[in-house]
């Protein structure tokens, strides 16, 4: 699920993939905005087939807390 | 996408997006509307004119979007092409003898001069010299081909070739291409499944329940025109003029106060919009009786992906943003649920804005040129600072200039000064709507709500509003 995320991230911002870490914060980290990050969320959902909650996610700020996010959405 | 002959060469066209039917539709029913937006960056060091002409050319060689250019077909369908290169002579104007103000007033003259709007250039740049040293380029562009964010991007471009050429520092980076992205659009408005999505989003919404609308100046034109329509529960008003003069008032929050303001957002994890979506929702509130459920329209820039990001274009979408908060919930919790509407916003923000006024206005059997908000809000989080990001020590300034006319009665802009990082509040206002002292009143409001909400964010709704 990483290496996904690390590729659509970088469909967002100018990073290098192996720069983004489960322990990278999207804001600060990444330097991606709330509606750079509702976007992301947009391809997560396509890409992994689950619907989240916008009031959810506004909880997350790490790479590692979205996989664990999306993890229990799969289950 | 259609091809078609022009001037002897068949030429591929392209519909317009929707970002850009908004402001065809605005012409089509404001013929007065002017679209033009001015800017001026200078900076205060010699300029050598001839290669600053020669760096023009070639930001125009990489910005597709300022090669864009309208046609109509034989049905009176607009279509959108590029031309290969820009050919036009730059010409210098000298203003170094002028009055300053002077010479801003003139720019802001040639601002409120629309385009041709057919197989015609719909940009012009002049290369500028100021009193005090200082020189640069006025860029005049259409709103139709660029948004503030593109034109950012193509004055940054003009100085960071500059200055490679002057310095030897880094060329800018290869953009993305225009057409590539109007195609991604395109796309997504036929009949894709992500169009349909945000269609049942936006059918749910309207359908939820009637909003209601609150004006900036008080519960006066709603009352007024219940009277004139004989319908005691009308819930929208009208807001669109045949007067459609405009002015500006700007208000300058210190860097001391609007550092106050960055640190809450800061501490509580929350955009600076949503603080300012807060306090704006809240004064109309008590301008409106305490009025509980409050819609104001934001700003979407729609610029997520690096495609978006860099290929200039005008992407702006304006969505309305409806809140209905009891006077119990602090203010800390109004600013999440900002956040959160905001966020189900920006989900849904491809879907033409112009296709939600109708539906909405058809499901509440509106009357036309109707609306439930009376301000639009744009917080601009990029600072002029970020035009100089390679040649951070040049002394500069950048302008914007108005066009003299505004289709909607209040539209207000929060930017960062370059100088300190302050707030500046701009206020485009109809002159035939509000006045220069609502608009004080209005401002004065809106930072007693701020202050007292961020000095404690467990103050409840219903205290602020009895407190100011």
């Amino acid at each position: 699920m990483l290496e996904k995320i690390r590729e659509l991230i970088c469909n967002y911002v100018e990073v290098e993939p192996e720069e983004i870490t489960e322990n990278s914060r999207f804001m600060e980290d990444l330097n991606m905005n709330s509606y750079d990050f509702m976007c992301l969320l947009g391809d997560l959902e396509a890409e992994f087939d689950v619907t989240v909650d916008e009031s959810e996610i506004l909880e997350i700020h790490t790479i590692g807390e979205a996989i664990v996010y999306l993890e229990n959405l799969k289950k | 996408m259609k091809e078609i002959d022009i001037n002897g060469s068949v030429i591929k066209c392209y519909p317009l997006s929707a970002a850009q039917r908004i402001h065809n539709y605005t012409i089509k029913y404001c013929p007065t509307q002017v679209l033009c937006i001015g800017t001026g960056l200078y900076i205060q060091q010699p300029v050598n004119f001839s290669i600053l002409k020669e760096c023009i050319y070639k930001a125009y060689e990489m910005y597709e979007t300022m090669r864009l250019r309208f046609i109509k077909d034989e049905e009176e369908n607009v279509y959108q092409y590029i031309v290969p290169f820009e050919e036009r002579e730059i010409p210098l104007v000298d203003f170094s003898a002028w009055n300053e103000e002077d010479a801003h007033n003139e720019m802001r003259r040639w601002t409120a001069v629309p385009f041709e709007r057919y197989n015609s250039p719909m940009n012009q740049v002049v290369m500028i010299k100021l009193p005090d040293g200082f020189n640069g380029v006025y860029l005049k562009v259409d709103h139709m081909t660029m948004d503030s964010s593109s034109i950012i991007g193509f004055n940054r471009a003009i100085l960071e070739i500059y200055c490679s050429r002057c310095y030897g520092l880094d060329m800018p980076k290869p953009l993305k291409s225009y057409i590539s992205q109007l195609e991604k659009d395109l796309a997504y408005e036929a009949d894709s499944s992500a169009r349909k999505r945000d269609e049942e989003f936006w059918t749910k919404e309207i359908s939820s329940s009637e909003p209601m609308y609150t004006d900036f100046s008080g519960q006066g034109r709603l009352l007024t025109q219940r009277l004139e329509n004989n319908n005691p529960d009308q819930r929208w008003a009208k807001v669109v003029s045949k007067s459609p003069e405009a002015s500006i008032s700007v208000y300058s929050l210190e860097e001391e106060a609007s550092m106050r303001l960055m640190k809450f957002c800061e501490l509580y994890n929350v955009p600076m919009a949503s603080l300012l979506l807060m306090g704006l929702r809240t004064v109309l509130s008590k301008f409106n009786d305490n009025e509980k459920d409050v819609s104001v329209k934001t700003c979407v820039a729609r610029r997520g992906t690096l495609s978006e990001k860099l290929s200039g274009g005008t992407r702006v979408h304006f969505f309305p943003l409806r809140t209905v908060m009891e006077p119990e919930m602090t203010f800390l919790e109004g600013v999440r649920m900002m956040q959160t509407e905001q966020s189900r916003i920006f989900r849904h923000a491809n879907f033409d804005p112009v296709e939600l006024t109708m539906k909405r206005a058809a499901y509440w059997k509106s009357q036309p040129g109707t609306s439930y908000e009376s301000i639009s809000l744009t917080y601009q989080p990029l600072t002029a600072k970020q035009y100089v990001r390679n040649v951070p020590d040049i002394p500069y300034k950048s302008y914007w200039y108005t066009n003299g006319v505004a289709g909607q009665p209040l539209y207000l802009t929060v930017m960062h000064r370059p100088e300190d990082n302050g707030l500046n509040f701009n206020f485009e206002y109809r002159k035939d709507a509000v006045t220069e002292q609502e608009m004080q009143y209005f401002y004065y409001y809106l930072c007693r709500v701020l202050f007292r909400g961020i000095e404690n964010e467990m103050r409840t709704i219903g205290d602020i509003l009895n407190m100011i």
